[in-house]
């Protein structure tokens, strides 16, 4: 029997394989894309709000940080209070769940880790028009004031509960720590219920309409 | 009044266009062309549709309300009450504010069989009986005939017709954070935002026309002069975002200002819900009319219209004009006549006690009668009588204007505007240009410091309302509001008929209750309720104005439609082989593939699988879970084994059941819970709420993984064997001895790691439930299809399984309990363990227990088993007094019958007892009290 492949929510384009997930066979281009990257390894982890585990993990609730946990680079988001999201390269998700386990072990506190990679949808909004473009379909002030680069929240994008990430891509600096313009390009991880994730990007397609939004192929974190 | 044609002569309308002037918007060097009442027209890009009208000679545009008189223009403006037109689909079109555009189809409104001859102008000839109370007291009695009464007055509804069919219009909306808006487009506004953004703060500047620049646009040479470096202040400023032909429809609480934006490209209407720091009021003034007889007729308007003609649209408003001037703007009104080559033929200046007391005319102005009894032939009448402040958003503030005699005008009291607004230019007081622009050069820059934050506060400027003659009617009679057809008589009877407050005649009259919201309206209204209770106006105030501001169109509030719906992994495949959607909340579930009977029969007799991915899934951790289940179930948890598998229901502090379902032990701290599929969101934040609230000492952790894995129900007494073709007895031993009922088992499903697999039994068959990671549903779903086919696998859908649930006997919480149904009456007594300590709902339950007066859910079966009863039918006493009532009910193509479940009072609750079940249609039938479950109530299909 072959490897069963693994789908994503969003239908995609033309389609390929890769780490054993059918993706988008497009290149990733163009001024304003969406792009499905549910293949992405998701791992979530709940622990006190502000002990050891929230040391241990560099980022508190509502930053970021790219990461190397023990499984390769990934981006560690304060998802929640005591509540994070680790992403990683498709196809590391045993691993980064073990090496999360691991590098939370030792705090002693009481700690889950679960794989969510297959219960969670997860998309990249990506250009300079990305706010114009949310800002149609979600609520939050998304000046480099208020949701710098580096910030996370939790919000309704057009009546979904979504997780939102501002991620830009091809800056110079990655620690979001307080700086809002980082000279990279404006770009947004929305992650989401799995089971709502046509829906999320049926709505982020619409609500792009007029501001030339396009689908592109898988971009992963890099 | 006149029924007859609105002008004397028939001869085609000459053209009124002018030749270039200094401040025109058209563009003459292309044409639009349109049509008006189905003849051909055209016009130039930048007119509006009536502006375009004018031009061609059209002196009436449309009909009155009630009467039916001609209307002409008297605002030139978005306010024009004489300018609602039907333009293709779309009913009520500022005609005055709409800007003309190729193809158009523009029409009159509710005028039959034509606007020039329109046979509903008779109600003017009945018009004292249709004065102020005409409904209240026409239509009242006798009670029966209103729906007559309402079918007639439909047809004198003074509006277009609409189309349920929406087309292409395209709206939407976006959400914004400036710090400012800036509500108000003219040489104020402008002034306000450009030193706002100087100062650093975002500002959206938003205008309801369709160019910035407010009065200064038919101004004289250095009014256009200010205006164009107004406009280049504006543009250079990046931190202005400019919005024309959109207004600012309220303010509400912390500054949450809603704007309805048009004229952007692509899209009809935008609704923009900006959540600013401050907001800056800057409107202007709003020209007031004069009260009087003959106000209406066409030819009569204010002398910002005859401006806006005559220099924006480059249009002659009429050949032979008396002007009413009590202020400088009528003074300029006249210059700008007579420069348009119109004929002024007096100017009656009010300042010296001149004016007007009537216009005559039939269909048409033709002469003013002077106050000193002079008569000059005229098609045009010009006034300039006074100003309002329209103070609509300031009021939504929390502020109350008052009352400035010397000024003849409402102005805002500064003392009770909170921190976050500010009014700046002519709604505060009158000034120069200079003056205004830079009393709110420093409103703009104060907004900023208010904003971000800035240091010590700067001084504003003062401005204060000039000099104005009061000046609201001439005593003469005339229309208050042109909207609702609603006279200075009308005002003067609801006074003396009682409704002596400003409110309540507003109410009694509808006056101010048009389209047009008071903004003409309100104070000539309010002078004349003064007069006539012998009050001054101060002392009978305003109404009040609310939002919205303008009128909003349903499809701006709507925007896109947005209403999420969950699609499962498998909803493709559903998609491909003709599944009915059934929209269960925000799911879509496949409700059946054409025949649900045979789905069920498939069930019963070889394999079905059903997608139920929707049924609720939580992820419990921690070494205090068996604690958590035992508070939050009925039922007791301490001692299920690792491997196992127990059903549970959940009572609120109430005990009425608010959910159900399995929970499993996957390891010594691991569980999985699931819950129906609508309770889903319910139980996750009952639990957290029980753990963070009741017990956060205890240490679990709950994730909802309702989607993280495809969720399917093999069923029938070929499960076993389809299921075994897709797992390896090594990996997951399906044998009935090692995977038992009610037990749980994880392990490798057709090459998926990582499932769950359950052994339990909805439907009353030998089933599993297996639980894929998501990603992977759709190819298990395929290999069951693919490998059962010579076993005559079936996919059922959401029907077969309520059929097949049903003659199990299985009740659905929310279907066969309700919000009162306590435990007891849910057939659970064998569940609820009383004797534990403790648990959610336990006192209550004791209770109902002992009370023992609780319905019961029972089986029913009607003694004519081809009548299906429809779920809600009552069940009756032999009184007739009702008993109970189906919950569910369906034909069982098992049992070939009907059956059902039932709630009943406990006397009639014993098996075999016959009862009366009244249906919809009012037909009585009998039924029996059954046992609940219809078929193998041994158990004996399911614990093979």
């Amino acid at each position: 029997m072959s490897s069963p492949l693994a789908r994503s929510p969003i239908p995609p384009g033309p389609a390929t394989e890769r780490d054993g997930w059918e993706v988008d066979a497009r290149v990733p281009g163009g001024p304003l894309t969406l792009s499905d990257e549910t293949p992405l390894a998701k791992v979530h982890v709940r622990a006190p709000f502000d002990g050891a585990s929230r040391a241990a993990l560099g980022v508190g609730f509502r930053r970021t940080r790219r990461a190397d946990l023990g499984a390769g680079e990934v981006l560690v988001v304060g998802s929640g209070p005591g509540e994070w999201l680790v992403l990683g390269a498709p196809g590391t998700a045993g691993a980064l769940r073990a090496a999360v386990e691991q590098r939370l072990a030792g705090t002693g506190e009481f700690t889950s880790v679960l794989d969510l990679t297959h219960g969670r949808a997860l998309v990249r909004l990506h250009g300079a028009a990305a706010p114009a473009v949310l800002a149609g379909v979600c609520a939050i002030d998304l000046a480099d004031a208020v949701t710098p680069d580096g910030s996370a929240f939790r919000t309704s994008v057009a009546g979904v509960v979504t997780d939102v990430v501002r991620d830009d891509l091809g800056g110079t600096q990655r620690s979001g720590a307080a700086a809002s313009d980082n000279g990279g390009v404006r770009s947004y991880l929305l992650h989401c219920e799995r089971s709502s994730g046509r829906y999320l990007a049926d709505a982020l397609l619409d609500a792009g309409r007029l501001s030339g939004l396009a689908m592109t192929g898988f971009r992963g974190l890099a | 009044m006149s029924i007859l044609p609105t002008t004397r002569r028939t001869a085609t309308p000459t053209s009124q266009r002018l030749g270039h002037r200094a401040g025109e918007v058209i563009d003459r060097s292309r044409t639009v062309s349109f049509t008006w009442n189905g003849r051909p027209l055209s016009g130039h890009p930048g007119d509006t549709i009536a502006s375009a009208l004018a031009a061609a000679g059209e002196r009436v545009l449309s009909r009155s309300y009630k009467y039916h008189r001609p209307r002409g223009l008297l605002t030139a403006d978005y306010l024009d009450p004489g300018a609602f037109f039907q333009v293709g689909d779309e009913p009520n079109v500022r005609g005055a504010h709409r800007l003309l555009e190729a193809g158009m189809a523009v029409s009159s409104q509710n005028t039959w069989p034509s606007l020039r001859f329109d046979l509903k102008a008779a109600n003017g000839l009945a018009g004292r009986f249709l004065a102020t109370g005409f409904y209240y007291k026409t239509f009242i009695k006798p009670e029966p005939l209103w729906p007559l009464y309402e079918k007639v007055l439909r047809t004198f509804v003074h509006a277009g017709a609409i189309t349920p069919d929406p087309g292409a219009a395209y709206y939407d909306k976006r959400h914004a954070h400036p710090d400012v808006v800036v509500a108000g487009g003219g040489p104020a506004g402008m002034a306000a935002a450009v030193a706002a953004a100087r100062a650093g703060a975002s500002v959206m500047l938003v205008e309801e026309d369709h160019q910035l620049g407010g009065h200064l646009r038919w101004g004289d040479g250095a009014a256009l002069a200010r205006l164009r470096a107004l406009r280049a202040q504006v543009a250079a400023q990046p931190g202005i975002e400019v919005l024309t032909d959109a207004v600012v429809t309220g303010r509400f609480d912390d500054n949450w200002i809603p704007i309805v934006a048009r004229s952007l490209p692509g899209i009809t209407e935008r609704l923009v819900k900006a959540r600013a720091a401050v907001l800056v009021v800057a409107p202007g003034l709003i020209e007031r009319p004069y009260v009087f007889a003959g106000n209406d007729l066409p030819g009569v308007m204010l002398s910002t219209a005859a401006r806006r003609l005559v220099n924006l649209y480059a249009v002659r408003p009429g050949s032979r004009a008396v002007v009413m001037s009590a202020n400088p703007e009528g003074d300029a009104a006249v210059a700008d006549l007579e420069a348009a080559g119109v004929e002024v033929a007096a100017v009656l200046d009010a300042r010296r006690q001149q004016g007007v007391a009537r216009a005559h005319g039939r269909g048409g102005l033709r002469a003013v009668e002077t106050t000193d009894g002079r008569r000059i032939e005229a098609d045009l009448l010009v006034t300039a009588t006074g100003w309002t402040a329209p103070t609509s958003l300031l009021n939504q503030s929390g502020d109350r204007p008052v009352y400035d005699q010397a000024a003849a005008r409402f102005v805002p009291d500064p003392d009770r505007m909170p921190a976050n607004v500010l009014a700046a230019g002519g709604i505060v007081g009158d000034g120069t240009v200079d003056q205004l622009v830079e009393q709110a050069d420093a409103v703009g820059r104060e907004a900023a410091r208010r904003a971000t934050g800035g240091s010590a506060a700067g001084t504003v400027p003062g401005l204060r309302p000039a000099p104005h003659p009061e000046l609201f009617a001439a005593g003469t009679g005339g229309f208050v509001d042109l909207c609702e057809d609603v006279s200075a008589k009308d005002i003067t009877t609801a006074v003396a008929e009682g409704y002596d407050s400003v409110e309540l005649a507003k109410r009694y009259t509808t006056v101010t209750m048009g389209p047009t919201q008071g903004k003409l309206e309100t104070v000539n209204a309010v002078a004349l309720v003064a007069h006539a209770t012998g009050r001054s106006i101060a002392e009978t105030g305003t109404t009040t104005w609310r939002p919205v501001y303008a009128p909003v169109t349903l499809g701006a509030l709507a925007g896109r439609p947005r209403e999420p719906v969950r699609y499962s992994p498998m909803q493709p495949w559903h998609e491909r082989h003709g599944a009915t959607p059934l929209v269960a909340g925000q799911w879509i579930r496949p409700e059946h593939y054409g025949d649900p009977a045979a789905e069920v029969t498939a069930v019963r007799t070889a394999v079905g699988i059903i997608d139920v991915t929707p049924i609720g899934k939580l992820d419990l951790r921690g070494p205090d879970v068996a604690e958590l289940l035992n508070l939050l179930y009925v039922n007791k948890w301490s001692k299920l084994g690792v491997g196992r598998v127990r059903y549970g229901v959940m009572c609120a502090d109430d005990g009425v059941v608010l959910d159900d379902g399995v929970t499993g032990r996957l390891g010594e701290d691991h569980y999985l819970m699931s819950t129906t599929s609508s309770g889903a969101a319910t139980v996750w934040e009952w639990v957290e709420n029980w753990l963070q609230t009741a017990h956060p000492e205890w240490q679990v952790h709950v994730t909802p993984v309702t989607t993280a894995y495809a969720s399917i129900n093999i069923a029938g007494p070929r499960s076993r064997d389809l299921l075994s073709r897709l797992t390896d007895p090594e990996d997951v031993d399906l044998s009935a001895d090692a995977f038992g009922y009610m037990n749980v088992r994880t392990g490798t499903v057709a090459g998926v790691a990582d499932c769950v697999l359950w052994r339990i039994g909805f439907t009353g068959e030998l089933s599993y439930e297996i639980h894929v990671p998501a990603s992977y549903g759709l190819h298990a779903w395929e290999r069951l299809v693919a490998e059962g086919a010579d076993l005559g696998v079936r996919p059922f859908g959401v029907e077969a399984q309520r059929i097949l649930r049903l003659e199990k006997g299985h009740a659905i919480v929310a279907q066969d309990t309700d919000g009162l149904t306590q435990g007891f009456s849910a057939a659970l007594d064998g569940l609820i363990k009383l004797d534990k300590d403790d648990f959610v709902g336990l006192p209550e339950l004791r209770w109902q227990q002992g009370r023992d007066s609780h319905p019961r859910l029972v089986g029913l079966q009607p003694l004519d088993g081809t009548v299906v009863p429809p779920e809600a039918s009552q069940i009756l006493r032999t009184d007739g007094s009702i008993a109970g009532r189906v919950t569910s009910s369906r034909m069982s193509p098992t049992l070939g019958r009907a059956i059902g479940l039932a709630q009943i009072d406990p006397e009639l609750a014993e098996v075999g007892t016959r009862v009366t079940v009244r249906l919809p249609d009012g037909r009585d039938v009998a039924a029996e009290v059954t046992g609940l479950v219809h078929v193998d109530p041994e158990g004996e299909r399911q614990r093979v």
